[in-house]
Parts: C-alpha cells; structure tokens; sequence
C-alpha cells in the first residue's frame, strides 16, 4: 500500500512578523515513520500544529486521508479528528485521573461501550505499551517520566489511530529510557498497523526506528531521505546539525 | 475508509453450516451493538464451528478483543473453533491480544474503603498537621519579619508596592460601590421603623453606629477575603505547581520572605485604608437615603453624627483591620502552600482559602464585639 496519508503542499506561515514556513512539501505514506527535524525556531512545531489544524495556514494545502481540510465540515473535522492520536511533548496526561481512567476518557466520549469492556481495551493499550498492570491505578503524578509517556502513549492509541503524531517522545528520557521508547514506536507501528510522524531532536532515536527524515531549514523541507542518507546531505544546515554526531 | 456508524459489526450465524460471519466494520466506533447483543446469540452447537472473517471491512483491537470473547463463548460449548479467511494482519492482531491476555484480564482492585473511624482520625491528624503547618508559617513569618527589620531592603519594596495596588486600589470601586448600598438599604429599613414613632433624626446616630462599628469592616473584609486571599491561593499554588517554590528554596531563600511577607504587609497597609473608604461610601449612602425618605438633610445628618457617634466608634471599626488583614493573608498564603501536585487541588485549595477566610473573619469579628462589651465601649 503506498497511498499517501498526509500530503502538504506549498504551505507558507506568516508568524509574528516573519515568514515561519515559505514553502513546505511533504507526504507522509501509509505504514512509515517519518520524522521531522530542523533547528530550533525552524517551523517543526508549527507544522505539526498546522497538521493537527490547530492553527490555520497563511497558504497552501494540506490532505489528510485524501481529504483537504480546509473545506471540511465541522462533523467531518471531528470524525478525522478520531482517527489521529498525539503525544505531546509534557505528556499532557490529566493529573486528576488515574492511568486507566486517562486512557478510557476519550472511549468514554465517543462510544457507548460498557465499563468492563473498555477497561479491558484499556489494559490492552497499557500493556502495549509496556507498562505493568499496578501502574493502572496510579496518578500521573506517581509515575516516572518514561513510565509518563507511555501512559500518554496508552491514551494516543485508545481509539486505535491510523495516524500517531508524537513530539519530541524521547526528550527528557536517560538513554536506556529512550531507546526502550524507539523500540515500542517501531512495535507499534507493526502491531496496530500505525503511520507514524514524529518531531524529534534525538539522532539516535532517528537513526533507529525512522523510515524517513525531513529536515526543515529557511521555511522550505530541505531534504527528506532515509536518515543514513540525509546525513551524507551536504547542505550547510544538514552538515552542521550532524557535525557533533559520531557513530 | 471512511469510519462510519452506519457500518457496523455484525455476526450472521449459519446453523446449517456451522459457520459465523463476522460482517461490518469490526472496529471501535461501531462494535456497541453487537457487544450487546452478545449474549443472547444462539451460537451453533456442533462439534466444529468455523468463524469467517470474510466480509470483515475494518477491524482493530476493540474488534479482536469482541472476536476473542465470541470464541470464548463457543469454546464452552465446542471443541473445535477455526477462524478462517481472515488475513495476516488481522491474525497478527488476534493473537497480540491473546499474548496479552493476563494484562486484559486484570481488574484494578477497587480503592479501598475503611470504616468511619478511620476516616475520623485520619481527618484528625489531617487537621493537627494543618495546625501544625500554620504555626509553622507563622513562626518562620515572625522570625523573617524580625531578622529583615535590620535591612529595609528585604522588604522587597516593589512586590509590597504592587501587591498594594493589586489589593487595594483596584478593590476600591467595588467596595465603594457594596458599601453605598449597604448603607442605602440600612437607612431605609431603621428609616421604615423610625419614622413610625417620629424618630427620624436618629437615623445619622443609628446609621453611623451600625456602619462605623459592624457594617463596613465587615463588608470590607467580606470583599478582601473573596478578591485576596483567593488571588493569594492561586498564586502560591500555581508557583508551587510549577516547582518555582522549590527553586527559590534551592537559591537559599525563602519563600516565606519573598512572597507571603509582602502580601502581609500590604494587607496591613490597606486594609484600614479600605474600611475607611467604605466608612465614607456607607455614610454616604445612608445620609443620601435620609434626606429622600425621611428628610433629614445633609448638613443636620453630617452634624449628627459629628455630636452622637464620633471618631471614637469609627476607630473602634478600624481597629479590626489589623487582625483580619492577618487572617486573609495568613489563610490565603497557608493554603496555596498546601497545594498539591495535580490541577484540581488549586481549584480546592482556593475554595478553602475563602470558606476559612470568611469562617475566621466572622469568628474573630465576634471576638471584637465580646471584648468591646468588656471594655465597656
């Protein structure tokens, strides 16, 4: 299947008195994970917010699931809206709930499904996600920074998503953290069938489970190749992103 | 691809055949009916049944766990379930669950409950810490008012100056607004009973007592506790949420110092300003009131009260602004600091700071009336 999920084309931002985005073009297939990287202030976060229509592009197009969403109704919107899940990058987990209790919210709203049987997706997802059952009852709170993120992983896929954005998953994890997060983004993918986009900063994490990378530099997607390929780009801004990593 | 409700899972069942077709979208959306209608379904009651997930259009985790609990229930009964024609992915999912299984069938033990008497002593020793956590404060807030007094500059002067403008200026329109009508509304009820035994130039005495002594320190600390030490809460908590406590006591200073001791102070401050202020508001009020129901014009009702009431009663008033100003800022702060780390508890601990705020108020505004009465005054 090589049908494209996310297609974005021509999109410019005019932010805060400056051109944020001037030209970007990207597509996103079925099945990948593609990661989005760039300096600081060069637009990833704003292009995911675009994505997630969280903020309105000056100009240019952007299809979800073959469907441009600048003309969708509000129905339409929300029944996309149903088939992405997102990671932010401080877990945004609801601190008065428990873990389980997080991940059954949006099944609470959007089905009808009695307790138990949602209890039991629910678990599912924790368990995907590697956390032990005793972690169900706990407040976000009294959970470690990892064992945050999966949880808010857990809640991303409650609604088994065809589409998973994450930011920055492995930031602010120890390495042992991080690469034991790679390996559950990779797992994901292949057991739910997910396409993945992510924005991350940890080129580990990108040369490890990352079908493709994009890099954002002067509001345009400069190169977008598989990582060991991007790495040999020679653009001024690639190199120097690259130039502290070594093998 | 769409997902749509219209869609949704069925089970046809085949008797003849032995056979279930799982037909529809098998997925999240649209899996309720068939979940619920899961019981009452004559499953086929041969040796062999077969499942075809033939006509199957969508199917995710909610429709494999819904597929694992069919063939659970047609195991009791059979020894021999199949599943056929379902693809590769879907059988990868179907057994991801089954891996999985211990996890899905886990409940979470129930919170637990303990009897009355635990839940007793439990908020007894709750509230002993509270006490304990509020002496506390005050001692460290003694102790940092002390040890300042030698450097002026620990007074933190900006802080005081606008948590003064914050508390005290911006209160005025409003308390002036409530005092007015207090004193309208006083004037005009004695005015009623007054003007029945031709009484009416009591009114500026009866008035002047009621609202120099009871009403606009009242009504003044009412207004304070509602705006400041809700405003208080709010911000220590919100602080402490973001850990911005923690990091002024890692630096070596003190939180008591650098946030509650300029709230107190510029409570202290303000508070007698703002009773005052109501004082003229609630006079104002009831004279206006005076001269339209009752007749007594300004000037008769202005040296009325000069004659029957005095300065001595408006201090009298103004001497409660110290203790109350201590109790709102005490409360306001006290509580912030016991905010917890999750987003609710702000909301909570703000609730509190006002309820305890006006609770002590009243308390302590009964207080002043006792030893009043002591003294005689």
């Amino acid at each position: 299947m090589d049908e494209n999920i996310i297609e974005v084309t021509g999109l410019k931002n005019y932010l805060g008195g400056q051109w944020v985005h001037k030209d970007i073009n990207l597509t996103v297939k079925r099945g990948e994970i593609l990661a989005i990287i760039g300096g600081s202030g060069s637009g990833k976060t704003t292009l995911l917010r675009c994505i997630l229509m969280l903020l309105k592009p000056t100009a240019g197009t952007i299809r979800l699931f073959n469907k441009e969403i600048s003309h969708l109704s509000e129905q339409s919107i929300q029944a996309l809206r149903r088939r992405w899940g997102m990671l932010f990058q401080h877990s945004a987990l609801f601190s008065s709930m428990t873990v389980l209790e997080n991940i059954m919210f949006p099944m609470q709203e959007f089905t009808l499904l009695n307790k138990k049987f949602m209890q039991e997706l629910a678990m599912l997802k924790l368990s995907l996600t590697g956390l032990p059952n005793q972690a169900a009852n706990k407040y976000p709170a009294e959970l470690s920074g990892g064992m945050q993120r999966r949880a808010a992983t857990a809640r991303a896929i409650a609604m088994d998503p065809e589409l998973l954005f994450l930011d920055e998953p492995t930031t602010g994890l120890d390495p042992i953290g991080a690469r034991q997060f790679d390996e559950l983004v990779v797992f994901l993918r292949d057991a739910l069938h997910l396409t993945i986009v992510m924005i991350s900063h940890d080129v580990e994490s990108l040369r490890q489970c990352t079908d493709r990378v994009a890099f954002i530099g002067e509001g345009k997607v400069l190169c977008i190749a598989p990582f060991e390929e991007l790495r040999k780009n020679s653009h001024p801004l690639i190199a120097d992103y690259f130039s502290n990593y070594e093998e | 691809m769409i997902r749509m409700h219209q869609n949704e899972a069925t089970l046809i069942i085949d008797h003849e055949k032995s056979l279930c077709l799982c037909k529809g979208a098998w997925s999240i959306l649209s899996i309720n009916n068939l979940l619920n209608a899961i019981d009452n379904i004559a499953f086929p009651s041969s040796q062999s049944v077969k499942i075809s997930g033939e006509e199957i259009t969508e199917f995710d985790s909610a429709g494999a766990l819904a597929l694992i609990q069919c063939q659970q229930k047609l195991r009791k009964e059979t020894s021999n379930v199949e599943l056929i024609h379902f693809n590769q992915k879907q059988l990868a999912l179907i057994n991801l669950l089954e891996k999985n299984h211990q996890s899905i069938d886990y409940t979470p033990p129930p919170p637990i409950k303990h009897d009355p008497l635990y839940e007793l002593g439990k908020e007894a020793v709750f509230k002993l810490t509270q006490i304990d956590g509020l002496v506390i404060l005050i001692g460290s807030l003694t102790d940092r008012m002390f040890a300042a007094a030698g450097n002026w500059k620990r007074f933190q002067f900006p802080s005081l100056v606008s948590n003064i403008y914050t508390t005290g200026l911006q209160a005025l329109p409003i308390i002036a607004l409530l005092s007015f009508l207090i004193g309208v509304v006083l004037a005009y009820q004695m005015g009623l009973q007054l003007e029945t035994y031709g009484a009416n130039s009591f009114i500026a005495y009866l008035s002047g007592l009621a609202c120099f002594r009871e009403f606009a320190p009242l009504i003044t600390a009412i207004i304070v506790a509602g705006r400041t030490s809700s405003s208080y809460t709010a911000h220590i908590g919100t602080m402490k949420l973001n850990e911005e406590i923690d990091a002024i006591e890692t630096m070596g200073l003190s939180p008591v110092e650098l946030l509650v001791l300029p709230k107190l102070l510029a409570l202290l401050v303000v508070f007698p300003l703002l009773i005052f202020w109501s004082d003229v508001f609630s006079i104002f009020g009831a004279m206006l009131l005076s001269k339209i129901e009752l007749g007594v014009g300004y000037i008769e009702f202005m040296t009325s009260i000069n004659d029957t009431v005095g300065a001595k009663q408006m201090l009298l008033g103004l001497y409660k602004a110290p203790v109350f100003a201590i109790l709102i800022a005490l409360v306001g702060c006290f509580q912030g600091f016991n905010v917890e780390a999750n987003a609710s508890s702000i909301g909570r601990q703000t609730t509190k700071s006002v309820v305890q705020a006006l609770f002590l108020i009243i308390i302590a505004d009964a207080a002043y009336s006792i030893i009043y009465s002591w003294l005689r005054l």
